[in-house]
């Protein structure tokens, strides 16, 4: 009886091994010599989310997840101009990340809200040099960064995020840049010169000329390449399709039958008319009419900085018009949609001319505009809920990047031959939600 | 009875991989040891469920008690990522066990009943594999129930019918892909059970003393979840999102129609060959309707869109002496499954496999039946709801036994 109990154990256990094989994948580089990586880029590049600058979205940042498949490839290292673990991190105005915790508004109700994690910012990241030439940095995603700066004697003075990574303070980002001799390079530059204008409702004017932009593009690219070295560029995506600016609807004025009177009473004669019910929010525009005051357009757009316990609670779009420099209003748009289509004709030219792969990232956001399944998991542009846009509505979060990273590796492998595996962006973070 | 109760549980669980889809074949060790194959040769009481009607042909009362344990394991390799994960699957117990009576020797009016478990599986997938909010974990269990009445109409030709009554529960769980503030998954777990009715019958015919002809037809069976509890684990600020509630959901089981050929060129050598069409095609939508829907929790309509297919098999038995008789087989099948309704839970394909089995007759009374079953299966898909875009390999390999007693 023992011996038929052995016997049976055993087999089951030879019946139980019997399992598939796991094949050998075959992970080329192709064309590409990856012993060195470089990328150049602004706030997107470094990892900036949440509206900062922090160790996790370092972690997580676009230069850290392509050089961590590269390096499946055999790149052999990879540095950051790390912020400190325990930081709550430093945004370009100057405030901590932001996170998500229920906060109580003007009205006393209580919902789930982007928080700042602490009342200022750790400034002290900014306070001493982290540059070492003997273990030059691959990322140079520098948050603000714009291309026409990109070659700028003495940027540490405008830009504490490269004062602490620059070699000297009379670097620019360019020279430092060169100087790591990189393999291979990436460049995502552009957006830092759209946002500006974006994020201020276009009230800041400072959109480069297409020449201006075409001449600077053409100084980084001929310099990444002059060791012959291969790259990836990107395009500038339309920021219009960012939660940023799609979060707060231009019709979100909801009118009760009282309001509803006092409001056409005071608006009709200006030939405003409104309706129990939902409603468009009153902007300002000079060249409405003498009082500078309309209807904001179904296809205008609120910005994600409007107060908006001043709309609920102090009238703030109903008797108070709401201000240009909360919202991109039909000109604006075109206005930013014509320039990055001249810069993104400028990228894609140069990008042909230096044999480079090119990432079309306006198909990626438009993509996540339109929604998609990965893997089981519904993505979209939705704030906080859409799964790939941080809290701050413009960068993206670790799955986020994590996707974006994807659409480089699937150009590079296209462009050079790789095989290059992708990330399993599912295992990225999206937003946390509070226990 | 409480000891019955427990010895069902236990073998209930059984696993999908075995013939198309979820459906399982194991339901008599001589028909496995022959491919699955035997509806046109009445063997033992294993016919009940193959062909009630070839049961008319038996002449004994006796009892068949049968386990197949099932060792499958199933490799995804991600196309994408190139990254491979496994399942953990629980050895699958499919069972099976037959009572056949007759009132005197020879009569022509048998009484037949059975319990089997002709579909279920249990999978599970490795901690965070990448598919983990498609399926983690799925328990299928049924049971079927059926008392069967057979007769012999003349010399030539019996017919047999049965009333299938099936008993299912389903568990599945997946990840939901929100966090809490430490980074944790929320977890969905839906369990229901069903109760249906169906039938089979069958009509088995002598054409000559060396071939028979026979047709037997089970009908689809729909397993309704009337009271499913949906369960989940979220963080509590989304508490208000995903409400713990129950659920409606129904499963179809396909009807089978087999046409089945026996020859016996000789005393000691019997040749089967079935042909099965299952109705896979009611198998349209995967539905489950939540009694309370919310922005983050619609009803799930997955599309699943099988279709109708064919699969043959066939064996042969070779008596050595009164002693011992071995078997060998073998079979092939389409599968059910489009590429766009692959899923991690059936990652079904065509498929081939062998069988071997022998049985051992010590005395006039017992018999100890055993029969072995392997196969090996690939395919490359991309699922039209989840994306996820891969390659599935299963092997599987199942040894099974029965006791036969005759009295």
């Amino acid at each position: 009886m023992m011996n038929k109990l052995v016997l049976f154990i055993s087999t089951a256990a030879i019946f139980w091994s019997c399992k598939p094989k796991i094949k050998e994948q075959t992970i080329s580089k192709g064309e590409l010599d990856v012993s060195s990586f470089v990328i150049l880029g602004g706030a997107q590049a470094s990892g900036y989310m949440d509206d900062a600058l922090y160790f996790e979205g370092q972690e997580n940042s676009l230069a850290n997840l392509i050089a961590l498949q590269l390096t499946k490839a055999g790149l052999p290292n990879f540095h950051q101009p790390w912020v400190n673990e325990g930081s709550v991190g430093i945004g370009l105005t100057g405030l901590a990340k932001l996170y998500l915790n229920y906060k109580t508004d003007c009205k006393g109700v209580t919902s789930l809200s982007p928080l700042r994690t602490s009342p200022i910012g750790d400034g002290s990241i900014f306070s001493s040099s982290i540059f070492s030439s003997s273990q030059r940095f691959g990322n140079y995603g520098v948050p603000g960064l714009k291309l026409l700066d990109v070659a700028q004697q003495n940027y540490s003075a405008q830009n504490p995020y490269f004062s602490r990574m620059a070699s000297s303070s009379s670097a620019s980002v360019l020279e430092d840049v060169l100087s790591t001799n990189a393999s291979f390079f990436s460049v995502y530059l552009g957006v830092e010169d759209v946002l500006d204008y974006a994020k201020s409702g276009g009230t800041i004017q400072n959109l480069p000329s297409q020449t201006a932009f075409q001449n600077a593009y053409q100084q980084v690219l001929e310099g990444m390449t002059a060791n012959g070295a291969k790259g990836v560029v990107a395009t500038i995506p339309d920021l219009t399709k960012m939660p940023y600016f799609t979060t707060i609807p231009w019709n979100g004025l909801t009118l009760d039958e009282a309001n509803n009177t006092t409001l056409n009473s005071i608006y009709n004669p200006l030939g405003y008319y409104f309706n129990v019910g939902s409603n468009p929010f009153m902007i300002v525009d000079s060249t409405a009419n003498m009082f500078a005051v309309r209807q904001i357009l179904s296809d205008e757009l609120f910005l994600l900085s409007l107060p908006l316990d001043s709309v609920k609670c102090n009238q703030m779009g109903v008797l108070f018009p709401i201000r240009d420099e909360f919202v991109l209003d039909q000109g604006e748009i075109n206005e930013l949609r014509g320039k990055i289509n001249q810069y993104n004709e400028v990228i894609r030219n140069l990008a042909s001319q230096f044999n480079l792969a090119i990432v079309e990232t306006g198909s990626f956001v438009q993509k996540l505009s339109d929604g998609f399944t990965y893997n089981g998991i519904a993505i979209s542009a939705k704030f906080v809920s859409g799964g790939a846009y941080s809290l701050d509505g413009i960068h993206f979060n670790p799955r986020g990047n994590a996707l974006f990273t994807n659409e480089f590796i699937h150009v590079i492998n296209q462009k050079f031959n790789a095989t290059i595996p992708k990330l399993n962006a599912g295992q990225y973070r999206a937003i946390l939600f509070p226990n | 009875m409480r000891k019955i109760l427990v010895f069902l549980t236990v073998l209930l669980s059984t696993s999908i991989f075995f013939c198309q889809g979820f459906q399982v074949n194991f339901q008599g060790q001589k028909q496995q040891g022959m491919g699955c194959a035997g509806t046109a040769l009445y063997q033992d009481g294993a016919s009940i469920f193959f062909n009630p009607g070839s049961v008319a042909f038996s002449n004994e009362n006796s009892i068949n008690l049968a386990v197949t344990p099932i060792f499958a394991n199933v490799l995804y390799t991600d196309s994408s990522t190139m990254e491979s994960y496994r399942t953990n699957n629980p050895i699958g117990t499919p069972f099976s066990a037959y009572g056949l009576f007759q009132l005197k020797d020879y009569a022509k009016l048998k009484f037949g009943i059975a319990a089997y478990t002709p579909f279920g599986s249990t999978v599970v997938w490795e901690d965070n594999w990448i598919g983990r909010f498609a399926l983690t974990r799925l328990k299928l269990q049924a049971i079927f129930i059926q008392p069967t009445i057979s007769y012999r109409i003349a010399d030539v030709i019996g017919i047999g019918g049965g009333l299938i009554l099936a008993l299912g529960t389903v568990e599945l769980e997946k990840d939901i892909p929100v966090q809490d503030s430490s980074g944790v998954f929320a977890h969905a777990k839906l369990t229901g059970k069903a109760r249906a009715v169906g039938f089979n019958f069958g009509v088995h015919y002598d054409l000559t003393k060396k071939v028979t002809v026979a047709v037997a037809y089970r009908s689809q069976i729909n397993m309704r979840l009337n009271e499913g509890e949906a369960e989940f684990t979220v963080p509590s600020s989304l508490d208000a999102n995903f409400p713990d509630q129950q659920f409606t959901g129904s499963l179809p089981l396909p009807s089978v129609t087999t046409l089945g050929l026996a020859y016996k060129p000789s005393k000691k050598v019997s040749c089967v060959l079935d042909i099965n069409y299952v109705g896979w095609k009611v198998y349209d939508t995967l539905a489950f309707d939540y009694e309370t829907n919310t922005s983050s929790l619609a009803d799930t309509k997955s599309p699943r869109n099988y279709h109708n297919i064919f699969a043959f098999r066939g064996g042969l038995a070779y008596e050595f002496n009164k002693f011992l008789t071995v078997r060998a087989g073998g079979g092939f099948g389409f599968t059910p499954v489009p590429t766009s309704s692959v899923t991690p839970e059936t990652p079904d394909a065509n498929r081939a496999y062998v069988t071997g089995g022998m049985s051992v007759h010590l005395n006039d009374q017992f018999c100890f039946d055993a029969s072995i079953y392997y196969t090996q299966l690939q395919r490359t898909a991309t699922n039209g709801e989840t994306n996820l875009s891969g390659t599935f390999e299963t092997k599987a390999i199942a040894p099974g036994f029965a006791f036969v007693y005759k009295f």
